[in-house]
């Protein structure tokens, strides 16, 4: 388990919008000189990226260089970026920073205008219902500071490794999400009785017209909750193109694999939604199982809240140390919960010295810790951390291995030289 | 700045070469095979998303096969025995204990990588009629129905039709996120769907 999988790469555009990204942005901006020896080391995206496409026109290019500078590019096509774990110093998440995982990708921009986007719910309900987005307008807004973290993230650190993006930390971010709660939509429109699940589709459309559509649903219950909202603010800005423009669902607490972007459609129906995407992919075993077991599906439930985590965001993995005090720096957040510790050990996981809960405290967001340490001696030192929800829920040294590689918690950790 | 960014981009390639040369690769019977997969890595795998997802995958035999015929079902377009040779390669190259970081290919870097213009002796005049049925084959799924755009830029009309050298260029070699075309498109068939574009 090494981290050197860890800034494989980075975007690096000209990146004329960069003032428009510095809200809420406290951490030191990488230097050129660092961004070029990341370059290096990630050839294979260099390749993958190569120069500017000389026939796209400069607009579309000024967005695709806003939205993705500064994130660790996975994918180049469907775009999936991780942010780098130094932008978690901020407990808000910067737009431009905040990590995209992208199944087919952003629709056509003309079907998200105002004139062309509408969002269509039906199925179990009284009153089926098409709404622009002038019209979701009226219903009461409401804000939520919420972390959203994709299902895959730390997948890198699964061994045997499993298939999907190998995301490594950064898969995750803290915005304020403001919109409408879906349960004033659904009571709008009249929930029938018999409608127990909630289904959301994207506009987003696969390249290749057999691969199954990016269909998800979550229980009425989740649907109903008054913080399940349909938001089209994030950080109190339009929800950006690859964020899911101009709608996407946000289930606080959940893993981002119900936070459909892009929607149009809501449908309300008695079972789970069928597909692909809900019924074979975004499952977890409900039992330990070994690599290459075979599962039965009734040992497999959709992935729904988040589990404990914590990350180091400072100091960076790698860094060189002067002896002295030293602040260690991070987030912790769980799923419907709160986090009511976070420790650090500096000898491997046997001593654990509470670190200090600093910032604000709200439900679904994350929460911002820091620990002095005094650093001393010279060489490699290994600093862990591991957060303890008010469920009883603490960070294992490595989670439970799972075919897809989804939740990952175990002890966040990272290796820094003190100078002699 | 587009200039510093293709200076940088172009020195990468050089340095790339450098790194990923493999001296005296003799184009054997493996190598062969090899360099067919990686042409339908590029080609078949290539237009639904961009080979770094594959190159970070460190999977054993089973799940590579298990991935390639979950992609076979969803519409890769690869026959059984195109489907048995990338598994093959897949299982070779990007197996559980390969190291960090393993490109997609090494086979033929020894050679600079192309950067010249392909010289006119190469590009065949082309039949628009052919080149209609070749886009809609290849192209159309990026490129969009009638070259209207869709994931890629819009080409019914684009100014690179009017430049011999980028457009071929894109063509074989790839360009950002578009992959190379080299291996899988014949330069006959390459100047089929030129001439059909040119048409609309």
């Amino acid at each position: 388990m090494v981290h050197q999988a860890r800034l494989v790469a980075v975007v690096v555009m000209s990146s004329p919008g960069e003032s428009s990204v510095t809200e809420n942005h406290a951490a030191p901006v990488m230097s050129r000189r660092t961004l070029l020896g990341r370059i290096i080391q990630g050839l294979g995206l260099s390749f993958a990226l190569g120069p500017a496409i000389p026939f796209v026109q400069a607009k579309e290019r000024a967005a695709e260089t806003d939205a993705t500078d500064h994130l660790i590019v996975r994918v180049a096509r469907p775009l999936d970026a991780e942010t780098p774990v130094q932008e978690f110093s901020s407990y808000l998440t910067p737009n431009a920073r905040f990590f995209v995982r992208s199944h087919f990708g952003p629709p056509p921009q003309e079907q998200l205008s105002d004139e062309n986007w509408q969002l269509n719910v039906t199925g179990l309900v009284d009153r089926p219902l098409t709404l622009t987005l002038h019209d979701l307008k009226q219903f009461e807004a409401i804000t939520i500071t919420a972390v959203v973290q994709c299902s895959g993230n730390g997948r890198a650190s699964y061994r045997p490794k499993t298939p999907g993006v190998q995301w490594d930390r950064g898969a995750v971010g803290n915005a304020r999400w403001t919109g409408v709660r879906l349960r004033d939509v659904l009571l709008k429109a009249g929930l029938q009785p018999n409608g127990h699940h909630v289904q959301f589709q994207g506009a987003d459309r696969p390249v290749a017209a057999m691969v199954p559509l990016f269909v998800r649903s979550i229980p009425v219950e989740k649907a109903l909750h008054p913080d399940t909202i349909l938001a089209y603010e994030m950080n109190g800005r339009p929800l950006p193109l690859l964020h899911g423009a101009p709608l996407r669902v946000v289930t606080p607490g959940w893993m981002a694999d119900s936070c459909i972007k892009w929607l149009t459609d809501i449908t309300v129906q008695q079972d789970e939604a069928q597909g692909y995407y809900m019924q074979t992919a975004y499952r977890h075993p409900t039992r330990p199982v070994e690599p290459g077991e075979a599962i039965a599906a009734s040992d497999l439930k959709p992935v729904e809240a988040m589990v404990v985590k914590s990350l180091i965001a400072q100091p960076s993995e790698g860094t060189s140390l002067a002896p002295g005090p030293v602040t260690i720096q991070g987030v912790a957040w769980t799923g419907e919960g709160r986090i009511v510790t976070v420790e650090v050990s500096l000898d491997g996981g046997l001593t654990w010295e509470p670190a200090r809960l600093i910032g604000e405290d709200q439900p679904y967001s994350w929460r911002q810790w820091q620990y002095i340490w005094q650093a001393t001696g010279p060489g490699l030192h290994t600093i862990l951390c591991r957060a303890t929800d008010d469920c009883g829920q603490t960070q294992p040294k490595a989670s439970p291995w799972n075919p897809s590689g989804f939740l990952w918690n175990g002890w966040d950790y990272v290796s820094v030289t003190v100078a002699g | 700045m587009r200039c510093a960014t293709r200076i940088v981009a172009v020195g990468l390639i050089g340095l790339a070469t450098l790194l990923f040369s493999r001296a005296g690769a003799a184009p054997d019977d493996q190598a062969g095979r090899a360099a067919r997969a990686e042409g339908l890595v590029l080609a078949r795998c290539g237009l639904c998303h961009s080979t770094d997802l594959i190159t970070q995958q460190r999977l054993d035999r089973s799940r590579w096969q298990a991935t390639v015929g979950k992609m076979v079902h969803w519409g890769a377009e690869l026959s059984e025995e195109e489907a048995g040779l990338l598994v093959e390669f897949l299982a070779a190259r990007f197996h559980p204990t390969a190291s960090g970081s393993v490109p997609l290919s090494d086979i033929g870097a020894a050679e600079p990588l192309q950067t010249e213009h392909p010289s006119t002796q190469e590009r065949p005049s082309g039949v628009a009629l052919q080149g209609a049925t070749l886009f809609a084959t290849n192209c159309q799924g990026c490129h969009g129905s009638g070259a209207g755009g869709g994931f890629g830029p819009k080409l019914a009309g684009n100014p690179i039709l009017n430049s011999e050298t980028s457009f071929w260029e894109t063509v074989l070699y790839g360009r950002g996120p578009m992959p190379a075309w080299e291996h899988t498109l014949s330069r006959q068939d390459i100047a089929d769907i030129q001439a059909w574009l040119k048409t609309l």
